[in-house]
């Protein structure tokens, strides 16, 4: 099944023509969500044949090309060798035999194409033929690039794979309720489709470039989609603003795809991962090297909004709640985390760099979590969580914890989707109303919405047993060992960040709740009106309704289901250990008696903390909002800094927008006066000329003749000098 | 007596032209109107009998001073294609107006030949294209005036008479053309003489060989440069432009094209001719022959000037007539070009590299498919503007005329597209090879001329910054022919044969482009312009010797 596995960003680029297509029949539109849910919901099971497939990375024989690398890990003791062995009993004997006794070897398999782009090349000097790229892949010389349309099947990709289409399937479900009536639908569900292929080509690629493409490609239907309302100022800014910002991190990241051509010669992971220098330790690294990852870095803390490029994604929230669920939520910005990830043989190369990368991960988490604490917004809670939640993935790659970053990306994709569409149906139900200042004991009319966005903030709060719980204490303990096992005090500062973060996490998660859903019944519609005809739009006008249980609420149980359980079973039941181990990503877990404890530690504290946070949101917000006001009124510097949002767009503004701005009206006149004023002039010269003569042409006999005696005194003239 | 003799053997085509003119004389006075309507066809008959007696009878002159003797042959050849062209363009233009000839029948009056000027008019045209074709097998001189006057003087008499209507437009622009003329006649005979006076010579084999044994003295270059100057009237080069747009405005249409193409034509032939003459300083490089220093500064400045001026007034200029005036000046500048490395290269070329692909660095070459490639152009754009006339009776010579042409006379707005594109410089059409060939040619002028490398690459980029400027005025002309608001101002004039022509014109501009060497055009100019049957230099010098002696006994002095 893995072959076919190739297929599913294609289906999903069918989906997406087909929906296109459809956009030009508007009497046939109703029917692109339908071809869109097909499509993803075909990569799903494309997805599990590949995961259930006996060719599977974990045990690849027989296919077309295998890419072995080896790791090196030589702070390992004896007890982890254990741990990973079953990763020993996948790999070919054949491709094994250089390999020293303890390295272990992750291996993904690498199915190519033709190879689609050729820059350079170097000819064979007995055989006269010119070949494109350099088939040597020596670094030293490197004589040309070749980039193939290839995919690259490992653990994490399979994880990737199943959270994109699988999360991807049930969201678009949802939207064809959700969407039920909009006149844009067709070109929703075509975006949302381009948007998985773009996602899923992003994950199978086998080299940065072709990654870079998906990268792009998920970087326009977020812009597309974002901007779906395009009638709306806010928006069309607002999908500008995440254009814009992503270009920033973009920057950084090419130059980090520029740097691995210049090192390594290739663009293919196979070849950066088994390149000497990375696969080795003790290598003294060129500069070069070196600021990879850092490029890198900048690339995926733009897209998966990090410190300092994390404010496109509150304003991303402008677009369709499915989109927040699926693009903004669950997967595209999480596009960061897997390209940390999968680069993590480069990463952990350079230590430094995972270092900054769980430092930025650490205080994104707790400043993003402090933002959504005062935010009045029902999305906004939310995607400042998500910032916050991000934090905690990249504190977790930080932490050399691998599995418990992609651990958390697939838990948060589950109950983040489930509380975005939860957020959906109040705004649906409430015709577009967000603020929750505005909303109160919508459980009476929304029962089911109610419990199954307690379930999600459950999860999200990190209450024992969750999804949630299992996965953030991975990340929590992770961080905690390394500073104890290491001493390092950055990481114990880091430790309690995660912590002081996993109490507002499950304050602010239930201030949210409680206010939207207990307490007395006080709401206000919005104008918006979503299905014109929906039988059920009279009902608009007076009081909000429960969804429907198809296509909305059934796929939200599922979700909810996964909120609950996916964390044990990833976690727990060590799923995604496997998957990671067989990986790039794969990075030592630390067994030992010491870290044991820390872990078990971990997960009563945090236990605790999550139980504490959810139990002051109660006493603060459910059906007694006076207390709320009065621990308010005493912080009100702190809350009225945090409602604006540290006012870091206006910082932002002032210190970079404005100045760029002033610059290019600047460059503007300069350009208008100077260089356009100077193109003109060259334009106008020869009219000058023209005019200047002209009155040589007067029309008068004697002035012609005098005209041509003068000239032919003039030559005589030139000739007495020439000669 | 032989000599002359064996000089008439060359003559067939001129003289056969010369019995049609007199045809045409007697077709156009005839009493019978049907007879005298048929002399446009007289005309063309004799250019077709002609052509045949050129193709029939006609031969290489082997003791061409330049070994060019085979462009004799390829330029009688064109001028008589393009007469014919210009024929179908001029026919009508002298008819009396319907109304008067259908007034005067009712009254009864008799045919009055004082009334009627078909006769003169089509007789001068075929007697000014003998004037090129004589132009074209000069190797004298004296024989280079008389066939240059031969070729002016029937034009001025063509322009007086050419219009009924502001007859008195055409007669004064008739006296300016006529007196200026006459003037700049005077300076290119003065040149003569000094040429004369350097060398002792009229005759273009002793005069090179003259200067080749001796070196060209300050009056030679004097002499040649007058001439060289003098002969810019006939192809409105600066500093003899002057009386171009007044000229062409003046004239008839149809004149108008006429005087575009025949005496640049002949001006043209008289400068490749003229400036082959001083070839004596020796290029240190590469051993070939060049012209004197003080010319090829002279005729690159008369060719950087020319072009600028021409462009930069058709750019300033509102009527169409001496836009396209203008536009006849700035090829004159890029044809100058040409000329200007043609005799260099001409000559060495061949030497040098017998089996050398030289259609690219062949200025001469360049400049006799320039010319064609020119005369096409140019004449299918008069022949537009002369295939329409206003509702008033006046000729097209404003842009509002031809507005919105594209949807009352498509056919012709096709025509003018293609010769107006052609005019700028566009692939495919002919207008394009032509430029590549000059620019191809100056460029390898420079190449291998490195004392010039400068001038030569300057010239180049000056033409391509002068044909970007060109682009200004001659795409506003089919901008508004296609997409200007109509106005309704124009009715097709009742002559279909300058329909005819104006569409032949197209056809050949874009049949003859293609791409580089493709089209018999190109094959032709460049078999032309290489040196195929050169005299053994040895026995030309003895030659040359002998009769120089000869000359000196009976030399006064």
């Amino acid at each position: 099944m893995l072959e076919t596995a190739v297929y599913i960003p294609w289906i999903a680029a069918l989906g997406a023509l087909v929906c296109g297509v459809l956009c030009l029949m508007p009497s046939l539109k109703h029917y692109a969500g339908p071809v869109c849910v097909v499509s993803i919901l075909a990569g799903f099971v494309l997805s599990v044949g590949a995961f259930m497939d006996p060719g599977h990375p974990l045990d690849a024989h027989g296919h077309e090309q295998h890419a072995p690398w080896t790791h090196q890990h030589d702070k390992q003791s004896s007890e982890e060798a254990e741990d990973t062995s079953h990763n020993e009993t996948h790999t070919h004997v054949g491709d094994k035999t250089d390999h020293h006794d303890d390295s272990k070897i992750a291996e993904g398999v690498v199915i190519r194409t033709k190879p689609w782009i050729y820059v350079g090349g170097y000819e064979d000097s007995k055989t006269g033929q010119y070949t494109y790229g350099d088939p040597t892949h020596d670094p030293e010389d490197t004589h040309g690039l070749t980039i193939a349309y290839g995919y690259y099947f490992d653990g994490l990709t399979m994880a990737m794979l199943l959270v994109i289409t699988g999360i991807g399937s049930l969201i678009a479900i949802y939207a064809m309720g959700y969407m039920k009536g909009d006149p844009g639908v067709a070109r929703f569900f075509s975006a949302m489709a381009l948007f998985i292929f773009a996602m899923t080509t992003l994950v199978m690629a086998d080299n940065l470039v072709l990654l870079f493409l998906g990268w792009e490609g998920v970087g326009l239907c977020s812009y597309l989609l974002i901007g779906y309302y395009y009638g709306k100022d806010s928006a069309v800014a607002a999908a500008k603003k995440a254009f814009i910002v992503n270009r920033i991190g973009d920057f950084g990241f090419l130059i980090g795809i520029f740097l691995c051509f210049q090192q390594f010669g290739s663009t293919d992971f196979a070849v950066i991962f088994s390149d000497p220098r990375i696969a080795e330790d003790g290598v003294a690294l060129p500069f070069a090297i070196q600021a990879i990852p850092f490029c890198l870095m900048i690339g995926a803390f733009g897209k998966s909004a990090q410190i300092p490029l994390f404010v496109w994604l509150p304003d991303a929230m402008a677009g369709p709640t499915p989109v927040s669920a699926l693009v903004h939520a669950a997967t595209m910005v999480t596009a960061g985390v897997y390209l940390i990830a999968r680069m993590m043989p480069v990463f952990s190369a350079v230590p430094e760099s995972l270092t900054v990368v769980a430092v930025v991960g650490g205080f994104t988490a707790l400043f993003a979590g402090t933002i959504a604490l005062c935010s009045n917004d029902l999305k906004g809670v939310f995607a400042y969580s998500t910032v916050s939640q991000l934090g905690y993935m990249f504190l977790g790659l930080g932490a050399a914890s691998t599995v418990g970053a992609v651990s958390h990306l697939a838990t948060h994709a589950f109950f983040k989707a489930l509380l975005f569409l939860t957020a959906g149906s109040v705004m649906h139900a409430l015709a577009g109303t967000l603020d929750i200042r505005k909303m109160g004991g919508m459980g009476k009319h929304m029962p089911v919405t109610k419990w199954l966005m307690f379930v999600g903030c459950l999860a999200l709060a990190g209450f024992p047993l969750t999804a949630g719980f299992f996965s953030k204490d991975e990340i929590i303990a992770a961080t905690w060992i390394v500073g104890i096992e290491e001493g390092s005090g950055l990481f114990i500062l880091l430790g309690i960040l995660a912590l002081v973060t996993a109490v507002l996490t499950a304050f602010y998660t239930f201030r949210l709740w409680f206010i939207v859903f207990s307490g007395e019944t006080r709401y206000e519609m919005g104008d918006e009106h979503h299905s014109e005809d929906d039988a059920h739009d009279d009902h608009h006008a007076h009081e909000p309704h429960e969804m429907p249980w198809w296509p909305m609420n059934a796929p939200l149980i599922l979700l909810a289901i996964g909120s609950v359980v996916s964390g044990f079973i990833l976690v727990k039941k060590g799923v995604m250990v496997k998957l990671i181990a067989a990986s790039s990503a794969n990075l030592p877990i630390l067994h030992n008696p010491t870290a044991d404890t820390i872990h078990v530690l971990m997960m009563i504290i945090s236990g605790i903390l999550a139980v504490g946070g959810i139990f002051f949101a109660y006493v603060f917000y459910s059906n007694n909002a006076a207390r709320a006001k009065i621990v308010a009124n005493l912080f009100k510097g702190p809350v009225a800094l945090l409602q604006g949002k540290y006012f870091i767009d206006e910082f932002y503004d002032r210190v970079i927008v404005r100045p760029l701005f002033i610059t290019g009206q600047v460059l503007y006149l300069i350009d208008q006066l100077v260089i356009h004023a100077t193109i003109m002039s060259f334009g106008w010269a020869p009219r000058l000329i023209g005019r200047s003569v002209q009155p040589t042409q007067a029309g008068r006999l004697q002035g012609y003749g005098l005209g041509m005696v003068a000239g032919v005194a003039a030559i005589a003239l030139l000739l007495l000098f020439l000669l | 007596m032989e000599a002359i003799l064996d000089k008439l053997s060359h003559l067939w085509p001129e003289i056969t032209m010369l019995i049609g003119a007199c045809a045409c004389l007697i077709a156009g006075l005839s009493s019978k109107q049907v007879v005298r309507k048929a002399t446009p066809g007289v005309a063309m008959a004799t250019l077709v009998a002609s052509g045949v007696v050129l193709l029939a009878f006609g031969r290489t002159d082997t003791s061409h001073f330049l070994g060019l003797g085979a462009m004799a042959a390829y330029l009688k050849l064109a001028v008589l294609a393009m007469g014919l062209l210009l024929v179908f363009v001029a026919t009508g233009t002298v008819d009396r107006l319907k109304q008067v000839v259908a007034a005067e029948a009712r009254e009864g009056k008799a045919f009055e030949p004082g009334d009627d000027f078909r006769a003169e008019f089509f007789a001068f045209m075929l007697f000014s294209l003998t004037g090129v074709m004589l132009t074209a097998g000069a190797s004298d001189l004296v024989w280079l005036f008389l066939a240059l006057e031969l070729t002016s003087l029937p034009t001025y008499v063509m322009v007086a008479t050419s219009r009924d209507r502001d007859g008195a437009l055409a007669q004064e622009s008739a006296v300016k053309y006529f007196f200026l003329g006459a003037l700049s006649a005077a300076v290119f005979l003065y040149g003569f003489t000094l040429i004369y006076g350097a060398t002792g010579f009229t005759e273009f084999n002793q005069i090179a060989a003259h200067v080749q044994e001796n070196g060209a003295s300050p009056l030679m270059i004097l002499g040649v440069t007058l001439s060289v100057v003098g002969v810019c009237f006939k192809i409105a080069a600066v500093p003899m432009h002057f009386y171009t747009a007044d000229v062409y405005q003046g004239a008839a249409t149809p004149v108008t094209a006429f005087l575009a193409f025949v005496p640049k034509a002949a001006g043209m032939i008289a400068l490749i001719a003229l400036l082959g003459l001083p070839l004596s300083d020796v290029n240190s490089e590469t051993g070939a022959i060049q012209l004197p220093e003080p010319l090829v500064y002279l005729v690159a400045l008369i060719a950087a000037v020319t072009m600028t001026v021409g462009n930069a007034l058709g750019l300033v200029q509102t009527n169409l007539k001496r836009v396209l005036a203008y536009s006849s000046i700035a090829h004159s500048g890029y044809m100058l070009v040409g000329i200007l490395v043609g005799p260099m290269l001409a000559r060495s070329l061949m030497e040098a590299n017998p089996d050398a692909d030289t259609s690219l660095s062949n200025g001469t070459a360049a400049v006799l498919f320039y010319l064609i490639a020119y005369g096409l152009s140019t004449v299918g754009a008069f022949a537009v503007l002369g295939s329409l006339e206003r509702k008033d009776g006046g000729e097209v010579q404003s842009y509002d005329d031809l507005a919105g042409m594209r949807l009352r006379h498509p056919f012709m707005a096709g025509v003018l597209l293609v010769s107006v594109i052609s005019l700028v410089g566009l692939p495919p059409l002919v207008g394009f090879i032509g430029k590549l060939y000059l620019i191809g040619s100056a460029y390898a002028a420079g190449t291998s001329d490195a004392g010039h490398a400068g001038l030569y690459r300057g010239l180049v980029v000056l033409l391509i910054l002068n044909s970007a400027m060109s682009a200004g005025y001659y795409l506003r002309i089919v901008g508004t022919a296609f997409f200007g608001e109509d106005k309704g101002q124009t009715v097709e004039a009742g002559v279909p044969l300058r329909r005819v022509g104006g569409i032949l014109a197209a056809l050949a501009s874009i049949a003859l482009g293609g791409y580089p060497n493709a089209g018999a055009l190109a094959k032709a100019a460049k078999e032309a312009a290489e040196p195929t049957d050169r005299v053994e230099p040895a026995a030309e010098h003895e030659d040359a010797k002998e009769r120089q002696s000869a000359f000196r006994l009976s030399d006064p002095y």
